[in-house]
């Protein structure tokens, strides 16, 4: 299957690294509107790069596109990846909008190309442990869940542009909406509270599902420690929960370069300094919980086992625009102080 | 030296009584002289393990010369016997919520103000030494500006006149956001609650009516806001009986107290399930040694009726949220 990535950013390099990993898969070409960034993935996989979509499409012909770009350039790039008569991987948000995310979906159908997008929480063994968990009765009939996302302040500028990035609520947040969803079923109501500073966006939306059941989210950039995700969900019969910084397995704790004054030997409390001596270096911490297979590459995988198979995928593009009308509604909460009850569509699926 | 402050207790129906009972024991600057229980056979074992003159009706142990009482009845009988020692003249340690309705928790505080006697509302995560820390830490302005919050103060589920709301005024959603509401409010001096929405629902005692999940969102005048989880959620295998949780964004940092981080975890076979035991600072000793003193010396108490006022009533108003299915403004 021949393969093409636009977007050359950090979730380009990520899809990138788990398709050359994968058997049935080439990579045929790369395309970033930085020609720097498309050479340097390029080079690194052994696949040309482009600059102008158009001619990657026409060059390569590729079966298969990942869209890793900037949200707000998702739709456009869907529609023209369907009218060429490929599918498509899109990164989460689909769009930053229920009236895009509807379009995408409508493109793919006329074109009669499949959509998958990227929720790859469903596919991070720790989640999907837990929902397993869940509807396997362990912990009897869901009651209340809470669900924690927090980290830095995205680096990158486009994030922190509501127009481009949907903010931490569109961007961060809809990954707990989608797996909320997926474990605990349609939601009935949001009711969501937004703080917002230079450098902090930070989200609580409380989601209550048609069964009873009620969650709430919290999403945070400018999060002063580490990326650090969490989940639990109580039950007439128990509890369940995970812990990112809970569960990592290895953790490097490097030691700081060694400062040449004998003071700084014992480790008791802060060393007798001497005037001029510089300040020690803080010790760097690195948690990691590694897995022989990313969820990341777990996800890809499972998308192309569906095109290649034929397949229903673990998670669907109308799975992804209804997380987009709870990502809205809560933006509507946000905005104007109130619960937002949403309309049948969602309340349907029951 | 000032004798014993002399103190009577009314009620020991909620199980506080018992943990307020032993730090007064312990304590020579008090005395218990009675305790006013409607059931002997309830109080029994206490009363033949203390020698603790007992009374039958709450009122006669007001006649007797206590300075004090030490009310823990059911919550809707607060107003009650809040009023009769206040018209007897004692002084008032009144177990959470302060009442479950908030005309008569004014007539409360109205009537201790007549009687001349202090209104103490039982908050004792205040005397948590980790949630003194970081109120410390929040008045230096470590953390800048408090921005917004997320608590949780969890529980096992009470049973007895808990699930009666009749008697308890609600479930979850009283019993437990009040505390986190009182800490929230305590660190944020001369801030108070706006609006509330809530969501509470029966979701893990369906034998029961009451209220025993609950989600409760806050806006404080000061813009501060946030959520607290207040469920009766944990499980009979849960390794303890609960928590409190809060952290707290300010515009530079965040905070996070788990005020029973401190503890060590026990497995053990006979107990058939992990355990973790608690080794932090005993707040209800400091809670109840903080009451003691102010009677003693007549300072006023730390922790006022109005205090216990404010958290009770944006949890009441929670109730009118759950309602409405909209968020309620106080008045
Ligand atoms: N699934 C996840 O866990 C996850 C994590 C991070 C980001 N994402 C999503 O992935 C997408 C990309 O995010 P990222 O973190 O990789 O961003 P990024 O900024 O690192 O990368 C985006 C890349 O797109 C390029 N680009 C910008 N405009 C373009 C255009 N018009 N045509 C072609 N290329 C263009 C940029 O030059 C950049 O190299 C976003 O939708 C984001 O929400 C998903």
């Amino acid at each position: 299957m021949k393969i093409a990535i636009v977007g050359c950013g950090g979730m380009g390099h990520i899809h990138a690294a788990a398709y050359a990993r994968m058997t049935h898969v080439r990579i045929v070409g790369v395309c970033d509107v930085d020609p720097i960034r498309a050479a340097e993935l390029g080079e690194r996989i052994g696949a040309p790069s482009y600059t102008d979509y158009g001619q990657l499409l026409a060059a390569e012909a590729p079966e298969l596109v990942s869209l890793t770009v900037p949200s707000h350039l998702h739709l456009a790039y869907i529609e023209q990846t369907a009218a060429h008569g490929a599918h498509i991987v899109c990164e989460k948000p689909l769009a930053l909008t229920v009236a895009d995310a509807e379009a995408a979906l409508a493109v793919c159908a006329k074109h009669g190309v499949r959509l998958f997008v990227g929720h790859v929480v469903r596919f991070f063994p720790d989640y999907a442990g837990l929902k397993h968990a869940v509807d396997g009765g362990r912990i009897g009939t869901p009651g209340v869940a809470h669900l924690r996302r927090v980290g830095g302040y995205p680096e990158r500028q486009w994030f922190a542009e509501e127009a481009k990035s949907g903010g931490v609520i569109t961007d961060l947040m809809i990954h707990d909406i989608d797996y909320a969803r997926w474990t605990l079923g349609p939601v009935r109501s949001v009711y969501c509270l937004r703080r917002t500073a230079a450098g902090l966006d930070y989200a609580l939306a409380t989601l209550v599902f048609a069964s009873g059941a009620v969650a709430n989210l919290e999403s945070h950039w400018g999060y002063p420690g580490s990326f650090r995700t969490a989940a639990e969900f109580a039950g007439d019969g128990g509890v369940v929960r995970l812990d990112s910084a809970a569960s990592a397995a290895l953790h490097m704790r490097k030691t700081p370069p060694k400062r040449t004054d004998a003071c700084a030997r014992t480790g008791e409390g802060p060393a007798p300094a001497a005037a001029d001596a510089a300040p020690a270096p803080a010790a760097a911490e690195i948690p990691r919980s590694p897995l022989r297979k990313s969820p990341y590459a777990r996800e890809l995988e499972h998308f192309v086992d569906c095109l290649r198979l034929g397949g229903a995928p673990l998670v669907t593009a109308t799975d992804a625009l209804q997380a987009l009308r709870v990502a809205e509604a809560a933006h509507q909460s946000a905005r104007t102080g109130r619960a937002v009850y949403l309309s049948s569509e969602e309340g349907e699926r029951l | 030296m000032t004798p014993p402050v002399k103190i009577g207790m009314i009620s020991m129906a909620h199980g506080h009584a018992h943990a307020y009972m032993e730090a007064l024991l312990a304590m020579p600057q008090a005395d218990i002289a009675g305790i006013a229980h409607p059931s002997r056979d309830e109080v029994a074992d206490v009363l033949a393990r203390t020698g603790i003159p007992y009374y039958a009706d709450y009122r006669e142990l007001l006649q007797t010369d206590i300075d004090a009482v030490v009310i823990c009845s059911e919550n809707a009988l607060h107003a009650r016997h809040t009023i009769d020692a206040a018209m007897a003249g004692k002084h008032i340690l009144c177990e959470k919520p302060l009442g479950i309705e908030v005309g008569e928790m004014t007539r409360m505080i109205d009537a201790c103000r007549e009687g001349g006697v202090q209104l103490m509302t039982a908050f004792p995560c205040r005397y948590l030494t980790a949630a003194e820390e970081a109120r410390q830490a929040i008045l230096r302005g470590e953390i800048g500006e408090i921005l917004a919050f997320k608590g949780t103060n969890r529980g096992t589920f009470p049973g007895s006149w808990f699930a009666d709301s009749a008697r308890s005024g609600g479930g979850a959603l009283l019993d437990h956001s009040v505390h986190v509401l009182d800490l929230l409010h305590w660190m944020m001096p001369g801030a108070a609650v706006r609006e509330v929405y809530a969501y509470a629902a029966n979701r893990f005692q369906p034998e029961h009516e009451i209220d025993d999940a609950g989600m409760l969102h806050v806006t404080f005048d000061n813009g501060a806001c946030g959520v607290i989880d207040t469920s009766w959620s944990r499980p009979r295998t849960f390794p303890t009986w609960g928590d409190v949780t809060l952290e707290i964004v300010g515009s530079a940092g965040v905070l996070s107290l788990d005020a029973f981080a401190q503890h060590n975890e026990v497995y053990s076979d006979a107990a058939g399930k992990g355990a973790y035991a608690y080794w932090g600072d005993g707040m209800d000793e400091l809670m109840v040694r903080a009451f003691v003193d102010a009677v003693r010396s007549g300072r006023p108490v730390p922790i006022t009726g109005a205090d216990g006022l404010h958290a009770a009533r944006a949890a009441l108003a929670g109730y009118d949220s759950v309602r409405s299915g909209q968020p309620v403004r106080l008045a």
